[in-house]
């Protein structure tokens, strides 16, 4: 089973390659759209690169308004490949 | 001789640039006007800006520009962006029916917002992605091309190249043509009102195809292939 610290390395190694933000900027509490200025369509390439990089279907579950920050993404993550692996 | 150069281009030619855009939009106003026809706005915008573009080679150390050729139809144009000049600098191809995408506060700038408005651009801020498809449709109907600077504002001079332009050339199926804009952002940078003397050059490159670029993340790669070959023609020419 994936734990939670290979999710957020993962997650923030693809969010890096694929949207060019450094390791300062990828804190937990950063505001998806605040903090790392991520627009609509930003959001639904990043959920095809998650899907990409972990192998799960993110985007039926997966709800923009209440994915705020980095750290509810990882969540989010992490509950969707616990509950696949059951 | 760098200071008295300085105090010339912001105070004679920086002048001249907004009598220009003042001037001009109130006397053209009332044909505008009574025409009401946007494709005439943007052919007025057109010669405003040629003018400006002008005003920018005086104050220059020298302006060049390579065109590649242009693609037969409408295309998406995509450029980098760090000065608020570079609105400007994209006439110096000779497109002269273009509609922008761009920030909101620029459409409540006095005069400027009233002939955006006029001239059709869409206010990226204010517009839905579907409306703003929509939008494009039409005015590539017109057979405009239209101009977007993925970057999304002139902070961050190497700023990552959003992807909704090239998401809005695969979705109308419309080449993209890159262009580079070398010098305005040491000739007037963001949040600067003194405008120094720079050696401007202006670049398009061929045209890419969103067909060369398939898959649910097409426009993405596509956003990061135009910004590496904008970005690495700016870097060459800022080391010279």
């Amino acid at each position: 089973m994936i734990t939670r610290e290979e999710i957020i390395k993962q997650t923030n190694e693809a969010l890096k390659k694929e949207f060019e933000f450094t390791d300062e900027q990828l804190v937990p509490s950063a505001h998806l759209k605040e903090d790392l200025g991520l627009d609509s369509l930003d959001a639904v390439d990043m959920v095809v690169v998650l899907e990409q990089k972990f192998g799960v279907t993110l985007r039926q579950g997966y709800d923009w308004r209440s994915i705020a920050t980095l750290n509810d993404l990882y969540n989010f993550i992490e509950k969707l490949a616990h509950t696949s692996n059951q | 001789m760098e200071r008295l150069r300085i105090c010339f281009n912001t105070v004679f030619l920086g002048g001249t640039a907004l009598v220009w855009l003042a001037v001009s939009t109130l006397l053209a106003a009332p044909f505008l006007l009574i025409l009401r026809r946007d494709s005439a706005v943007r052919k007025f915008v057109y010669i405003q800006s040629r003018g400006i573009v002008f005003l920018i080679r005086l104050a220059s150390k020298g302006l060049r520009v390579e065109k590649a050729p242009r693609p037969e139809g409408s295309c998406v144009i995509v450029a980098n962006h760090a000065s608020a000049l570079d609105l400007y600098t994209i006439s110096a191809f000779g497109f002269d029916n273009v509609i922008y995408v761009t920030k909101g506060w620029v459409f409540r700038l006095p005069f400027f917002g009233y002939v955006m408005n006029a001239a059709g651009y869409i206010d990226a801020e204010k517009t839905s992605p579907q409306k703003m498809l929509d939008l494009c449709k039409k005015a590539v109907e017109k057979g405009c091309d239209v101009v977007l600077f993925p970057q999304g504002s002139r902070k961050d001079p190497y700023a990552r190249f959003k992807s909704g332009a090239f998401y809005l050339a695969e979705q109308l199926q419309l080449p993209v043509l890159p262009v580079a804009i070398v010098g305005t952002q040491k000739m007037l940078p963001a949040g600067e009102w003194k405008i120094k003397p720079a050696r401007i050059k202006l670049k398009s490159f061929p045209v890419m195809s969103p067909k060369d670029y398939t898959g649910e993340l097409g426009h993405l790669r596509m956003a990061q292939d135009v910004k590496k070959q904008i970005m690495d023609f700016v870097n060459k020419e800022n080391e010279k």
